[in-house]
């Protein structure tokens, strides 16, 4: 779906959620892309979305509005955006905006298993 | 010459060039042809005729000299070189006749001649049946000798006579046939030599005229290269004045940026009663815009609001929102002082904006309360930001206690219409320092993989020495920045407010109004502003 200079992102159908591998650096420069493919994504019709963020190294305020971006998607679609396995910094960041109390978070199962 | 001669028709005349093939092919049994000619030979005659174009022209010298030479040399009194037209005889050169130009084509006479290959003498012309009803022997001339010579091209075709005419019966000898037929045939080199001039000028006139046309189209293609060249060099110059004009943009840009940069940034911190201030701003591209922002302005009388924050992303866009975010969180403290107030303020005012739900930023915002002994109560409210740190003399020996100041619960400001914030309050006395920044500094690169973060800050912070000055708890954060092996690569701005100990006062308060310091570092700009 996108591959812009350090992420990669990939996608598959568990049941009636999309998730989303997320993998790489998040930020000025990538963060556009991934706003724009998960976006693509929801319009197509994945509505609801879990974000696996085990494999990202790097995730800078850009990424973090990439995240709100998808989130008011997903809200506006009907449908709803997670988060997985949150790296702690970046679990960290989310705590520190209060991102954590509209952005679900799943531990590693809860995204991993049947996807 | 002339001489009188036995009448004799039919006598063979010379002709120039080689026998006629057309006309010979239809021998006349009479010296008079038929009533009208072979229409075939007819239309290439006439063809002739044209071709030669001596119909209608104007007189001319040779051929009336040679009309003139005939009537000399036959001794009559009239000699013409008529052409035969479809319809009429027209009279090329006239002698003895003034005036008369053309006579119908009756039979008899001229019309006769161009339908034989030879002179034709009519002696007496009242002895012939055809000639004696010609209108020249009938009407008041009263011709009585007729002679002709036909005028004969190259190719066969007669165009006309030259004739002698007199009002008396004539005899012609043979020599004299001859000489007519010569006169015949100098007008038909005569009518050659006109044909070739006519050709010659008419060639001319076409070279010349191809020669100007090829002239005129090598000037519009000359003309056209020309204006394709100027096209080519007004585009060259286009491209090159769009080069100036980008280069110009961008290094307006740049300027603006800078510009933008500083007059978002508070031009100097206030002389605050009581408190030290200190602030810093590294730009970490002198090209973008960065989003961080803070103040210290008065509320009222008594309180003091400060504020430092920071836009997510970068540009243009990110500085508008920077600017709203500051003039919005000034006027909103002046409405409603409470932090909690005025940060909920700025989310409603950041999701009504053109860039809602693309555009947000966290801050802290804090209120400053003097307490009257030298301490200042203060109430932090945050959205989203990473702590402040808050520095408190540790025990009397120097060094410094660090408390992380995190109202918890506080969310980015700006992306969420429920958005809550938090707030809490503490006390700065006197010895105690306060620093706020943006996470420029946190996220830092330590080395590889490593940031310094909030950890690695707060570390930092606690090596200080007790009591904490802002000017120098500032000064002391710039040279940890500068002692990162990449330096920070995002914007990072700082503001410290310390409150300085009784007596000691090293950077009074009641000093004067802050200093700004502007210096050139690898990376950037900087901007140092503190309050000495």
């Amino acid at each position: 779906m996108t591959d812009d200079f350090d992420l990669t992102v990939e996608h598959a159908r568990d049941g009636d959620r999309t998730v989303v591998r997320v993998a790489g650096d998040v930020d000025l420069t990538t963060a556009p892309g991934l706003r724009a493919g998960v976006i693509d994504l929801i319009e197509a019709g994945h509505r609801d979305v879990v974000m696996d963020m085990s494999k990202v190294r790097f995730c800078d305020s850009t990424g973090l509005s990439a995240l709100i971006g998808i989130w008011h998607h997903a809200r506006q679609a009907g449908g709803a955006l997670g988060l997985a396995v949150v790296p702690g910094r970046l679990q960290r960041m989310l705590s520190m905006t209060g991102l954590d109390t509209v952005l679900p978070t799943y531990p590693a199962d809860a995204a991993g298993s049947r996807g | 010459m002339p001489q009188q001669a036995s009448a004799h028709h039919g006598v063979s005349g010379r002709v120039n060039g080689p026998a006629p093939a057309r006309a010979a092919s239809a021998p006349s049994p009479s010296p008079y042809p038929g009533p009208g000619p072979d229409p075939e030979v007819e239309s290439g005659r006439l063809a002739a005729v044209r071709r030669y174009e001596i119909l209608d022209t104007p007189p001319d010298g040779a051929f009336d000299r040679i009309a003139g030479l005939a009537a000399r040399l036959f001794d009559v009194p009239v000699a013409t070189v008529a052409i035969v037209d479809v319809d009429r005889v027209w009279f090329k050169a006239v002698h003895g006749l003034e005036g008369v130009t053309q006579i119908g084509r009756g039979p008899g006479l001229c019309a006769s001649t161009v339908l034989r290959d030879e002179a034709l003498v009519i002696p007496d012309t009242l002895l012939d049946p055809l000639a004696s009803t010609n209108p020249l022997v009938t009407g008041p001339m009263g011709v009585r000798f007729y002679a002709a010579a036909p005028i004969v091209t190259s190719d066969g075709y007669r165009l006309g006579t030259v004739n002698i005419l007199d009002t008396r019966p004539r005899v012609l000898t043979e020599e004299d046939v001859a000489t007519l037929t010569d006169l015949a045939g100098i007008v038909m080199d005569e009518l050659e030599l006109r044909l070739s001039a006519i050709r010659t000028v008419r060639d001319e006139r076409e070279r010349r005229e191809a020669e100007r046309r090829h002239a005129e189209q090598e000037r519009r293609r000359a003309e056209r290269e020309r204006a394709a060249r100027e096209r080519e060099r007004a585009e060259r110059e286009r491209e090159q004045a769009a080069r100036e004009r980008a280069e110009r943009d961008r290094a307006a840009l740049a300027s603006f940026a800078s510009t933008l940069q500083r007059t978002l940034l508070p031009p100097a911190l206030p002389a605050v009663p009581g408190l030290e201030l200190a602030c810093h701003y590294h730009a970490a591209s002198a090209d973008d815009v960065g989003g961080d922002f803070y103040d210290v302005f008065p509320v009222d009388d008594t309180r003091w609001a400060f504020f430092l924050g920071d836009v997510c992303g970068k540009g243009v866009q990110a500085a508008t929102v920077t600017s709203l975010a500051r003039n919005t969180l000034r006027a909103a403290a002046h409405h409603d002082a409470d932090p909690l107030a005025v940060l909920g303020m700025l989310n409603t005012a950041l999701l009504a904006d053109v860039w809602a739900g693309r555009r947000y930023c966290t801050a802290l915002f804090g209120l400053l309360t003097p307490d009257g002994d030298g301490t200042f109560s203060v109430t932090l409210a945050s959205g989203g930001h990473p702590p402040a740190y808050r520095l408190r003399p540790d025990g009397g020996h120097g060094g410094v206690r660090v408390d992380a100041v995190r109202p918890e619960g506080g969310m980015l400001i700006g992306a969420l219409p429920e958005a809550r914030f938090a707030a809490t309050a503490f006390r700065l006395r006197p010895g105690d320092g306060l620093l706020l920044y943006s996470d420029g500094l946190t996220e830092a690169a330590t080395g590889p993989g490593t940031l310094l973060g909030e950890e690695g800050l707060a570390a930092f912070l606690a090596g200080r020495a007790a009591p904490v000055g802002a000017a120098e708890l500032v000064r002391d954060t710039v040279g940890l920045l500068h002692s990162l092996p990449e330096g920070p690569r995002d914007d990072v701005a700082l503001l410290a407010l310390s409150v300085p100990l009784p007596g000691a006062a090293p950077h009074g308060t009641e000093a004067a109004a802050p200093t700004t310091a502007a210096r050139e570092t690898d990376d950037g700009e900087e901007h140092d502003r503190r309050d000495r």
